[in-house]
C-alpha cells in the first residue's frame, strides 16, 4: 500500500513538475512580450468599422487587465479594407513603416499581404493558440467568422420564393430583381473549394444574365430594405446584424448550402512600430475572452470557439473556409468574376 | 498727399517707370510660373510615371507601355469613352439649361425673395452629392421610385416612365448638382454686365426673352464658355453619381473605371491602369485647355465693364414675375427641398424606409443622440481648416494668375493659363495619388503625408483651375481704360491691381472663395485617397458611413452639417458683404 502510495505520489510529483516545466517554457516568450509591451505602451489597431473605438477600447481594457498592462490604443476603423491593404503595400514598397501595428481584415486581404511577405510572423502556437486558427505561415490568427448567404426582405419576398439552393438565384422570377455585392471573392471561394472553376464560372455567367443590381455590401442592405431588389445573391452577416438591430426586415436564406465563411484575421505587420504589444495582442485576440466583445460590437464570433453564435450556426452546416494555399487562386478568379458581372 | 504725389509724376518719369514695369511684371510672372510649375507639375509627373509602371507607388519597377496597351487595345475602352462624352455633354447641357436663366433671373431682374433664394442655393451646395443621389433613387428608381409609382397609378402605365439607372438619369442628377457651381461662376459676370445694350433692346421694343437670347447670352458668352469647358472636364472626372447610379446598372464611364482600378472589388489596386485611363482625361483636358486659351485671347471682344459710369439696373419682370418665381422654385425643389427632406426623413428613421404610416410611427432622434459616439471633434476641426485655408490660397493664386493672363502682355501668359488649367484635366484621384506617392517616397523632402496640409495642397491645386476660370471671366470684363487711367495717374502695377481691379472683381472673388470653401468641405475622393487617422475630415467620415450602409446615421450627420455650414456661410457672407457690395456696385 505504502509502495503504491509512494508510486502514486511520485507520479503526481512528476506530472506536476512536467506541467510546471511546460508552463515555464510557454511563459518565457510571453514574459518577454509583456516586458517589451510595457516599454512600447501603445498599439495602433486597424479593424472593422463595426467594432468601432468603443469595441476596440473594450478589448484593450480586457487585454490590459489580463496582462497587468496599461497599453493605449489608437484605433482606425476600416473605411475600405482593399484600399488600406494597398496602402500597406505601398508604404512597404517605398520603405516606410506601416501606419498600424496590427490589422484585422478578412483572410483575403491578409492573403494579399502574405503574398508580399508583409506580416511579422510569430509562433502563436507556442503561446497556446490552437493551430487550426493560425494561418499564413504564422502571420495571422483567425478571430471571427463572417457568413455569406443569399439575403432577402422578409416583408417583400414570400416564404415559398425564398431560395433553398444557390441555383435558385437563377430562377427567371428574380431577373432584374436580384442584387450582387462587390465581394466577388465569395464566388472565388466556391471556385477554390466546393464547386471548382467550371461550375462557378458557368453559374456566374447565368447570374450575370439575371441583370443584377451591383453595389457594395452596405449599400445592398439598404436597397434590399427599400425593395429595389428582392434578394441579394450574397450578403454578409455583419450587414444583416446591423440592419436587424434597427428592426429592418432582412434575413438569410439559411437552407442554401454550402455557407461561405470569410474570416477576420488579425496579424502584426512587418516593421510595425510596436511588435511586442502586437504579438501579445494577437494572442489575446485568439482567446475566448474576446468573443463576447466581438459579438457585442460586430455581431461576429469565431466558428472555432465552442459556445459562440458562429460555432452554433456552423453546426450541421457545410461551411466553406479558405486556407492559405487557396488565397492566390481566390484572388485571381474573383477578378475574373468581377469582370463577368460587370464590376470592373 | 498721395494724390498730389501722383499728379506730380512727369511724363518722362512715367515713361521711365513704364519701361521698368514690364520687366518687373515679367520677373514676377516668371517666379509665379516657376512656383506653379513645381506645385502642379510634380504630382502630374507622378501620375504620368504611374501610368508607365506596373506595381505600387514606391516600388522600383522598369518602365513599360503595358498599361497603355491593355487600355487602348480593348474595344470596351472606346465604348466607355462614348458613354463618358455623352454623360459629360448631357450633364452640362442640363446644367446650363437651368443655370443660365437662373442667374439672369436672380442677377438682372426684380424677382422677389432674392436673398432667401441665394441662401437656399448655398444650402444646395452643402448637400453631399451622393445623399442627393439617394434621394433621386427614392423618387425615380424604376422599382421603388415614388414619382414613377404615382405616374403609373395616375395614368395606368404598365412600365415606369423614368429609369434613373441610365446615362440620361445619371446626367440629370449630375447636371442638377452642377447648377449651384455654374450659378456662382456666372453670377459675377451677369451682375456686372453693362445694361446699355439690354436697355437699347427694350427701347426698340424687343421682348425680354428675345433680349435674353440675343443680348445677354452673346455678351456673357466668354463666361458661359468658360463654365461649359470647366463643367465638361468636371463631368468627365466625377465619380459619385457614376458610382451610385451607373455601377449598379453596369454603366461605366472613365471616372468609374479609374475608381474601380484604384478601389477594386477584390485584390489590390491597379494604379498603372488608372494612370492609363487618366491619360485619356489628360488629353481631353489639354485639348479643352487649348480651346479655352484661344477663347480668352478673344476676350477683348466681350468687354462689358467699361470706365463709363453705370450701375446695372434690375429689369422689371412685371407679369412674368410669377413664372420666373415658379421656375426658381421648381429648381430649388429638385436641388434643395426634395434632397433635404429625404435627408431629414432618413435621419429620423431607425432604418431607411419609404414614407408610410408604419415608418411615421417609428420616427426617432437616436441617430442624432448617438452621433458624438461615432464622430469626435477632429473631423470638424480639420474640415474647418480646409474650408478657410483652401479657398484663401486658391483665390490668392488665382487673382495673381488672372492678372498676368488677362491684364498684362507677358509673352508666356498663355502658358501660365494652360498650366493652371492642367489640374482640371487630371482627375482628382490621380492628383491625390501623385501627392501621396510624393509623400511616401520622398518623406524627408516632402513631410506632409498624413497631415491636413497635404489635403489642403491637393484641393488648392485641384481648384486653382476653377479659381482662375472665375477670376479670368470677371477680369475680361474690366476694360483696360480703367487700368490705364490708374497708370497714367502714376500708380504702380500692384497698386492698380489692389486699388482698381480687385474692388471691381471682389464680388466674383468672394463668390468663388465661398464656393471653393464649399467644394473643399464636401470633396471626398482626394481626401479619401490621402486619408490617415490624423487627417480625417467630415466628407471621409460621411463616405465611410455610407460605405457601411449607415444611411440614417449619415443623414443625421448631413442635416447637422448643412445647418452648421449654413451658419458659417451666412456669417462669412454677412461679414464680407461690404466687399460684395463694392464689387456689385462698380
Amino acid at each position: 500500500m505504502k509502495t503504491l502510495f509512494t508510486r502514486f505520489a511520485g507520479l503526481w510529483l512528476g506530472l506536476m513538475m512536467a506541467a510546471a516545466w511546460t508552463n515555464s517554457a510557454g511563459a518565457a516568450p510571453a514574459d518577454d512580450l509583456i516586458a517589451g509591451a510595457k516599454k512600447e505602451g501603445v498599439i495602433d489597431f486597424y479593424g472593422p468599422s463595426t467594432l468601432g473605438p468603443e469595441g476596440a477600447q473594450a478589448i484593450v481594457a480586457a487585454f490590459n487587465k489580463k496582462h497587468g498592462l496599461n497599453i493605449k490604443v489608437n484605433f482606425t476603423p476600416s473605411g475600405n479594407m482593399t484600399r488600406d491593404t494597398a496602402k500597406i503595400v505601398g508604404l512597404s514598397a517605398s520603405g516606410q513603416p506601416p501606419e498600424w501595428d496590427i490589422m484585422v481584415v478578412t483572410d483575403a486581404h491578409h492573403g494579399s499581404l502574405w503574398l508580399r511577405k508583409l506580416h511579422k510572423p510569430f509562433d502563436y502556437a507556442s503561446l497556446g493558440v490552437a493551430k487550426e486558427r493560425v494561418e499564413y505561415d504564422n502571420g495571422t490568427v483567425s478571430v471571427a467568422n463572417q457568413f455569406a448567404l443569399p439575403a432577402y426582405n422578409t416583408k417583400l419576398l414570400p416564404a415559398k420564393d425564398v431560395p433553398k439552393k444557390w441555383e435558385d438565384l437563377l430562377d427567371p422570377k428574380f431577373k432584374g430583381k436580384i442584387g450582387v455585392i462587390n465581394s466577388t471573392h465569395h464566388w472565388g471561394r466556391l471556385a477554390a473549394g466546393a464547386w471548382g472553376d467550371e461550375k462557378t464560372l458557368d453559374f456566374i455567367k447565368k447570374l450575370s444574365a439575371q441583370k443584377p443590381l451591383l453595389t457594395r455590401a452596405g449599400e445592398m442592405a439598404q436597397r434590399l430594405i427599400l425593395g429595389e431588389v428582392l434578394v441579394s445573391a450574397t450578403l454578409q452577416d455583419s450587414q444583416l446584424h446591423e440592419t436587424k438591430e434597427s428592426g429592418a426586415p432582412l434575413a438569410f436564406a439559411e437552407e442554401v448550402s454550402p455557407v461561405i465563411s470569410p474570416e477576420y484575421h488579425v496579424g502584426v505587420l512587418k516593421n510595425a512600430a510596436h511588435p511586442n504589444v502586437g504579438h501579445l495582442f494577437v494572442t489575446f485576440m485568439a482567446s475566448a475572452d474576446v468573443q463576447p466583445v466581438w459579438q457585442k460590437y460586430t455581431g461576429h464570433t469565431s466558428a472555432f470557439v465552442p459556445g459562440t453564435n458562429a460555432y452554433k450556426f456552423a453546426q450541421g452546416k457545410k461551411v466553406l473556409y479558405m486556407k492559405q494555399d487557396q488565397a492566390e487562386k481566390v484572388d485571381k478568379i474573383a477578378r475574373q468574376i468581377g469582370k463577368i458581372l460587370g464590376f470592373d | 498727399m498721395k494724390v498730389e504725389t501722383r499728379t506730380e509724376v512727369s511724363p518722362s518719369a512715367w515713361e521711365g517707370l513704364s519701361r521698368f514695369l514690364p520687366q518687373g511684371v515679367t520677373l514676377f510672372a516668371s517666379g509665379l510660373s516657376g512656383f506653379l510649375l513645381i506645385l502642379i507639375g510634380l504630382p502630374v509627373a507622378m501620375v504620368i510615371l504611374m501610368s508607365l509602371r506596373t506595381g505600387f507607388p514606391g516600388e522600383q519597377v522598369p518602365f513599360t507601355l503595358e498599361n497603355f496597351a491593355t487600355v487602348y487595345l480593348a474595344p470596351r475602352t472606346y465604348e466607355i469613352l462614348i458613354n463618358t462624352v455623352f454623360f459629360a455633354i448631357s450633364s452640362v447641357s442640363i446644367t446650363l439649361l437651368i443655370a443660365v436663366p437662373l442667374v439672369w433671373i436672380l442677377m438682372r431682374t426684380d424677382i422677389p425673395f432674392k436673398k432667401t433664394i441665394y441662401v437656399l442655393l448655398t444650402i444646395g451646395i452643402l448637400i453631399p452629392v451622393f445623399l442627393r443621389t439617394i434621394a433621386w433613387i427614392l423618387l425615380l428608381s424604376p422599382r421603388i421610385g415614388l414619382i414613377n409609382k404615382w405616374l403609373q397609378q395616375a395614368f395606368g402605365l404598365v412600365d415606369p416612365p423614368f429609369n434613373l439607372y441610365s446615362l440620361t438619369g445619371m446626367a440629370f442628377v449630375q447636371g442638377v448638382s452642377f447648377v449651384p457651381g455654374a450659378f456662382f461662376m456666372l453670377a459675377a459676370a451677369y451682375r456686372s454686365m453693362d445694361p446699355s445694350l439690354e436697355e437699347a433692346a427694350y427701347t426698340s421694343g424687343v421682348g425680354k426673352l428675345k433680349t435674353f437670347l440675343k443680348i445677354n447670352i452673346p455678351i456673357t458668352w466668354p463666361a458661359i464658355a468658360a463654365v461649359m469647358v470647366y463643367l465638361i472636364m468636371t463631368a468627365v472626372a466625377v465619380f459619385e453619381v457614376p458610382a451610385i447610379i451607373g455601377l449598379p446598372a453596369r454603366i461605366h464611364v472613365l471616372s468609374s473605371l479609374i475608381f474601380t482600378s484604384t478601389t477594386p472589388s477584390t485584390g489590390l489596386p491597379n494604379y498603372g491602369m488608372a494612370g492609363a485611363y487618366g491619360a485619356i482625361m489628360l488629353v481631353l483636358g489639354l485639348t479643352l485647355a487649348f480651346l479655352y486659351v484661344r477663347l480668352v485671347k478673344q476676350g477683348k471682344k466681350y468687354t462689358v465693364i467699361t470706365g463709363r459710369g453705370y450701375r446695372p439696373r434690375e429689369i422689371a419682370l412685371g407679369r412674368w414675375k410669377w413664372a420666373a418665381l415658379g421656375f426658381v422654385l421648381f429648381y430649388l425643389s429638385i436641388e434643395v427641398f426634395v434632397p433635404f427632406s429625404v435627408l431629414l426623413w432618413a435621419s429620423l428613421l431607425p432604418y431607411l424606409q419609404l414614407p408610410s404610416a408604419e415608418a411615421l410611427s417609428s420616427l426617432t432622434l437616436k441617430h442624432y443622440i448617438e452621433l458624438p459616439t461615432h464622430v469626435g471633434p477632429r473631423p470638424f476641426i480639420n474640415t474647418l481648416i480646409l474650408m478657410f485655408t483652401v479657398p484663401t490660397l486658391t483665390m490668392f493664386l488665382s487673382v495673381l494668375v488672372s492678372w498676368i493672363v488677362i491684364r498684362t502682355r507677358v509673352s508666356f501668359r498663355g502658358f501660365l493659363d494652360t498650366l493652371v488649367f492642367i489640374p482640371h484635366a487630371v482627375p482628382g484621384i490621380l492628383m491625390a495619388v501623385g501627392l501621396a506617392y510624393l509623400g511616401l517616397a520622398y518623406r524627408d523632402y516632402f513631410p506632409l503625408y498624413g497631415t491636413v496640409s497635404i489635403i489642403v495642397l491637393a484641393h488648392t491645386i485641384n481648384w486653382i483651375a476653377y479659381g482662375t476660370r472665375t477670376t479670368n471671366s470677371v477680369m475680361i470684363q474690366v476694360h483696360r481704360e480703367l487700368e490705364e487711367a490708374g497708370r497714367v495717374s502714376g500708380a504702380s502695377a500692384p497698386r492698380v491691381l489692389g486699388k482698381i481691379i480687385l474692388p471691381l472683381i471682389a464680388a466674383g472673388v468672394l463668390n468663388s472663395w465661398i464656393w471653393i470653401g464649399m467644394l473643399s468641405y464636401r470633396e471626398v475622393t482626394m481626401s479619401l485617397t490621402l486619408l490617415t487617422r490624423s487627417n480625417v475630415v467630415i466628407s471621409t467620415v460621411v463616405w465611410q458611413f455610407w460605405g457601411s450602409g449607415w444611411v440614417p446615421q449619415v443623414s443625421a450627420l448631413g442635416v447637422i452639417l448643412i445647418l452648421f455650414a449654413t451658419i458659417v456661410v451666412g456669417t462669412v457672407r454677412f461679414a464680407l458683404s461690404r466687399i460684395g457690395e463694392i464689387g456689385a456696385a462698380s
